[in-house]
């Protein structure tokens, strides 16, 4: 088992590149990526898990809906996310648990605003014996 | 992404550059990038060029897939991209070309304060400013409105906070579409937005977002600056913001509602971002519906920072907002779509003009000016701008970076011939902000400014690094392509004195 994630430049965005032996772990690797451009993970605590489902029309399309989900618990619920795992995953439809803690400006100090996440130059590939995907969101 | 590797680029003389229609089979207009070529080596270097090919594809679009001087690599759309679709030839709409912070815009705040009796007094200032303008990500603000008030400011914009005694009608009066878009469906805005939208109208937010307190450094146009009521060394207020979590969540609702349009109306895209539906189509006004719900808002949180910006001056200063002249100079959208009629190929024509990082830049309505004589029809638009500014154009308020310089331009003729009465919106990112950061390693931003009398104050752990001076273009640069192509004329040159930042 094993999966990277790894920021990339783009002019005024912020590129998350991940790779992965699953789609599950790709996909953990993309949202945790994410859930560090909010907030460094490492100050995180693990003190809640909250249950995220969601379905789409493709696996691309997937994977925008799946951060857009998890960028909607920060911006809705002022979660933050220590760690994600991914429970059962298809081309249409994921299952996964998000452990984190509410946002406390006492012990955090947040990142960049991300104000969504978006299809550009959006994948999801499996290459060689494993996956890739790289998404851009717009900060 | 787009479907040619390299993208041919022919220049047009010292200030224009085509990307012809031939070099791509799918496009359907020409290319234009606004450069000069020190700009355009830059833009060769990113894949700018490309997204402005890709969007030359959708259809109905007219004239040509325009990019202005600050273009750089957007997501979909390029950012200080301009493109024009005919509603009654199919065009389309595209929340990809307007962007998640919808009507995104600058503000303008003129005042009588000279610059040098505020200058021993520019950090308490800007200390009070940061204590009083709620900034930073997620940060919500002291108004808080129910879904009822949200739908109110959905559909009137500023003018509602004229009705609850937290705005008057000169500030809406100097505002672009009188700070509020006819049109405006707040039944279009899903509840997620709303729920964003509660307590972050009057926030300033975070990235390049700012309220600027800056001088008059020069002025070039002295009839146009007088009706500005602009003079050198007097002090201006500027503020840049837009529709925060509420636009956002508009624009993403939106592209994953019309992830399946393409597909039923028959549009082949080159990259998935430049989802879009025909203007006239039911998903197309859905869209414009709810945007311009969030372009209101906008309007509605750019007067509300302006209120707490005039309430910290004067309460610093031991003044009143009336006594130190605060007026509102003007305030324009720099990310929006709207319906405009300008005349191509000798006919008015009803068009779907998106600016993403771009200005309306509509030039004089006098005898001689196109808009007034050859299509008529714009009438309704030009009677937008304040009576005051009809005989020199529409203010284009263009921020630069914070340790550089700000303009203030009027539109000109040449707009209304070749952009669809647009010019460009800012500075344009040059430095993507992690190498921003890596540039800044072992130096101290703050002090730097500090040391070009710039006093500047940032609330996120990078804000300073990230929005460096290094990280823009040059904005004298962009500027004088965008003049030097007849798109505006320069009106003044304003310098930052202090700076807040999200």
């Amino acid at each position: 088992m094993s999966k990277s994630c790894r920021t990339f430049e783009h002019t005024a965005d912020l590129g998350l590149e991940a790779r992965a032996d699953t789609p599950g772990e790709l996909f953990e690797a993309l949202g945790e990526g994410l859930a560090g451009a909010i907030c460094l993970r490492q100050t995180v605590a693990m003190q809640k898990t909250v249950h995220v489902q969601v379905e789409s029309e493709d696996i691309e399309s997937l994977l925008v809906d799946f951060l857009s989900e998890l960028l909607g618990l920060f911006n809705l619920e002022k979660f933050l996310i220590a760690g994600v795992r991914v429970g059962k995953i298809d081309e249409t439809s994921l299952a996964a648990e998000v452990t984190g803690e509410p946002f406390d400006p006492a012990r955090h100090e947040l990142g960049e605003e991300i104000k969504a996440v978006t299809y550009h130059q959006l994948k999801v590939a499996r290459e060689g014996a494993g996956w890739t995907g790289r998404v851009i969101l717009d900060i | 992404m787009g479907k040619g590797q390299t993208i041919r680029i022919e220049q047009i003389d010292e200030y224009r550059w085509r990307i012809p229609k031939e070099s791509r089979e799918d496009m359907r207009v020409d290319g234009i990038i606004y450069a000069d070529e020190k700009l355009m080596s830059h833009i060769r270097g990113e894949q700018a060029a490309e997204q402005v090919a890709n969007v030359a594809t959708l259809p109905g679009i007219v004239g040509a897939s325009m990019a202005m001087p600050d273009i750089h690599w957007g997501y979909g759309f390029c950012i200080g991209g301009v493109a024009a679709m005919d509603v009654e030839a199919g065009g389309v709409v595209s929340p990809g070309g307007v962007g998640y912070d919808i009507n995104c815009g600058v503000r303008l705040l003129r005042s009588d304060l000279k610059a040098e009796s505020l200058r021993p007094r520019i950090k308490g200032v800007v200390d009070q400013l940061m204590r009083d303008v709620p900034c930073g990500v997620g940060v919500g603000g002291p108004f808080k409105f129910g879904d009822d008030e949200l739908r109110k400011i959905c559909l009137d914009g500023a003018k509602y906070l004229v009705e609850i005694g937290l705005a008057d009608e000169e500030d809406l009066v100097a505002t672009e579409a009188g700070g509020c878009l006819d049109g405006a469906d707040p039944d279009a805005v899903s509840p997620i937005a709303y729920r964003r939208g509660r307590d972050q109208c009057g926030t300033l937010g975070a990235g390049n977002h700012f309220v600027e307190v800056q001088v008059v450094e020069e002025i070039f146009d002295a009839q146009a600056a007088a009706a500005m009521e602009l003079a050198v060394g007097t002090v201006t207020v500027m503020i840049h913001s837009g529709s925060r979590g509420f636009g956002y969540q508009v624009c993403d609702d939106a592209i994953k509602t019309l992830r399946k349009a393409p597909e039923k109306f028959g549009i082949d895209l080159p990259d998935r971002q430049l989802v879009c539906a025909p203007v006239k189509s039911p998903e197309g006004r859905r869209y414009l519906g709810a945007m311009r719900s969030a372009a209101n808002y906008a309007w509605a949180n750019r007067q509300l920072l302006a209120h707490l910006a005039r309430k910290a001056l004067a309460h610093h200063l031991k003044a009143t907002v009336e006594s130190l002249g605060l007026r509102q100079v003007y305030d324009v959208a720099h990310n929006i779509a709207r319906i405009e009629t300008h005349e191509v190929g000798g006919r008015p024509r009803k068009l779907c003009v998106h600016r993403k990082g771009a200005t309306r830049a509509f030039g004089p309505v006098s005898t001689g000016s196109p808009q007034a004589v050859s299509t008529g029809s714009p009438q309704a638009e030009s009677e937008e701008i304040p009576r005051k500014y009809r005989s020199i154009g529409q203010p284009v308020l263009i921020p630069g970076d914070m340790g550089t310089a700000s303009y203030v331009l009027v539109g000109a003729d040449g707009a209304m011939r070749e952009t669809f009465g647009s010019t460009c919106h800012g500075a344009g990112r040059v430095m993507s902000r992690k190498a921003a950061v890596r540039a800044a390693a072992g130096r101290h931003i703050e002090k730097e400014l500090a040391a070009s009398g710039v006093v500047a104050r940032a609330r996120g752990r990078r804000g300073l690094d990230e929005e460096q001076p290094d990280a823009y273009k040059d904005i004298h640069n962009v500027v004088d392509v965008v003049v030097a192509a007849g798109l505006a004329r320069k009106v003044a040159r304003l310098r930052p004195m202090g700076v807040i930042k999200g």
